[in-house]
């Protein structure tokens, strides 16, 4: 198992209350595994409790990406958070701690 | 070939006040584009209005404009921001009177029309619904506690004022993206439905406005390699045709551009990458190729562009109630264990106040405030913990029975704290935004070019 942190680099940003995380294989073979296994499912799951709402992926092939959009993920957008992390910057972290099994 | 170099000055009102000023100096740019508005900003800016008619703009603008008026001139520089807020005019009048200080010539451009608080009661007796675009809810029963509503304009009064001769162009809310379209559309004379080629001005000014996060800063895939992050360059953005542009930054200063930094950028904040929608145009990312032509030079190509909307979107920011904030710092032994037993103390002193609130939460900063339950099990004791509470009321008068709670706990709690940070926390309002959509035809957006010696 290696952390999704080892093959991928991320960033999030938010609009209201949807969260969106994009994630880039570290090399260029490392897409392939993270296009199979990073999920809007398995995301879903991975932020089950944090994130309200749907997940969507997107596939940005042409740059070894995936975006995903997290609905409801912000407890109500940055205006109107609780969160010390009102903008969700670090979501893309949260995302990039998902176990990933190494021998794909 | 034409070549258009654009620099991008400012991420958010808060920003360096330096950077725009950096760009002018150390390159060789056509304009500068500064972002001040975030999704929150213009409704900070309406109460700053209301307590005093002279603020509501980003007033850090003017700082910039003091030092970078002589670099404007000398070097031909024009410089285009949504500084202006919820008062444009406010803005236009101390720029104006930044310029006459100076002693320069400078023609100032502005656009007003995009505030249309004042015509809402109206547009609703015409019929206009302005449905939340999110939820589909009607939207009269926000409007008691409306504090501001602003249009996201795109680049054509903007282009109206680059006609008149403008120098230096104020605005409220124009999109961020329209600050960098309406140069590149301006330059190089493009048609107001040739997509293809506006989704280019889109492309440039999505990868401009958020500053330094494309040319180095948060910079995930490799922070440590980041060149002198001290005096970071801004992004410059070079476009000399339709359908390309390549991301650079400014010269002899830190940071760095490449792929997997405009990557980072390229998607912020993007859902569909088909569809991302400006008042301008309907930008298709989709197909976009990335490539390094140089050191510190990124290629963008194959950008396409959909007809625009129908429909502006409109942004109506209304009163949520309160919030208040707290902290208080653990030391080894037992930190997390004393932080928790705080928090249990504390809740029963504001039952006992009869304190109701919407919602309360606590965290502990250096265990999970900001990752949640993702967060590692700890294994070994923490050095240190930082409880924080947060609470969201109705009233002011109910968010302010936690401001002495807090001090209290040095002498009456757990053994082992200190004060973080000074003073009693203060409550703020708490702002909720109303996306929607309003007819074109409904916005009246006019444009203003005046000289000033």
């Amino acid at each position: 198992m290696v952390k999704l942190k080892e093959i991928a680099h991320a960033r999030s940003g938010d609009k209201g209350d949807i969260s969106n995380i994009c994630i880039f294989a570290r090399k260029p073979e490392y897409y392939k595994i993270i296009k199979e296994v990073v999920t809007a499912e398995k995301v879903k799951r991975h932020f089950q409790g944090m994130v309200g709402g749907d997940v969507e992926r997107y596939e940005l092939p042409q740059v070894d990406g995936l975006n995903f959009v997290l609905r409801h993920a912000l407890d109500g957008g940055a205006t109107r958070s609780l969160r010390l992390d009102t903008l969700g910057k670090t979501m893309a972290a949260a995302l990039l701690r998902m176990d990933i099994d190494a021998s794909l | 070939m034409k070549t258009i170099r654009i620099g991008g000055g400012q991420g958010f009102w808060g920003d360096l006040n330096e950077a725009p000023v950096d760009i002018a100096e150390n390159d060789a740019v056509d304009y500068i584009g500064c972002d001040y508005l975030a999704e929150l900003t213009l409704s900070i800016m309406s109460r700053q209005k209301e307590q005093n008619p002279q603020k509501g703009y980003a007033g850090d603008f003017i700082k910039v404009l003091r030092e970078i008026l002589p670099l404007l001139k000398e070097k031909s520089i024009k410089l285009i921001t949504n500084a202006g807020g919820v008062n444009v005019k406010g803005a236009v009048e101390a720029a104006r009177q930044a310029v006459k200080n100076s002693g320069l010539d400078l023609k100032i451009g502005y656009v007003l029309g995009d505030d249309v608080k004042e015509l809402i009661p109206e547009l609703r007796k015409q019929g206009v619904q302005m449905k939340n675009m999110d939820s589909g809810e009607p939207v009269d029963k926000i409007l008691p506690g409306m504090v501001n509503a602003n249009v996201y304009f795109g680049a054509e009064p903007i282009i109206e004022c680059l006609r008149g001769g403008a120098d230096i162009i104020i605005t409220g809310r124009a999109t961020d993206t329209s600050l960098f379209l309406a140069p590149l559309a301006y330059e190089f004379g493009w048609p107001a439905d040739d997509w293809n080629a506006l989704s280019t001005g889109i492309l440039c000014g999505h990868l401009l406005e958020c500053g330094a996060q494309v040319t180095g800063g948060n910079y995930d895939f490799d922070w440590r390699a980041v060149p002198e992050p001290e005096r970071i360059g801004y992004p410059v953005a070079e476009v000399s045709q339709p359908g390309q542009l390549t991301l650079t930054k400014t010269k002899n200063m830190g940071g760095l551009v490449t792929t997997q930094s405009v990557k980072e950028q390229l998607f912020y904040e993007i859902h569909n990458p088909e569809q991302y929608i400006t008042p301008d145009v309907i930008a298709d990312y989709s197909g976009i190729k990335i490539k390094t032509t140089d050191q510190d030079h990124v290629l963008l190509e194959g950008v396409r562009g959909k007809p625009r909307p129908d429909a502006l979107k409109l942004c109506i920011g209304y009163a949520e109630g309160y919030r208040n904030t707290a902290y208080l710092p653990y030391s080894w032994p037992d930190a997390l264990e004393k932080a928790q037993y705080a928090a249990d103390i504390l809740l029963k002193r504001l039952k006992n106040k009869n304190f109701r609130a919407e919602q309360v939460r606590m965290d502990y900063l250096g265990l999970n405030a900001l990752h949640g339950r993702l967060a590692h099990e700890i294994k070994n004791e923490l050095n240190e913990v930082v409880l924080r509470i947060s609470v969201k009321t109705k009233t002011m008068a109910e968010a302010e029975k936690l401001s002495p709670e807090i001090a209290p706990f040095i002498l009456n709690g757990p053994p082992g704290s200190c004060f973080f940070g000074g003073g009693r926390p203060k409550p703020e309002e708490v702002f909720a935004l109303w996306p929607t959509l309003i007819p074109r035809e409904a916005v009246n957006l006019r444009s203003f070019v005046e000289e000033v010696k």
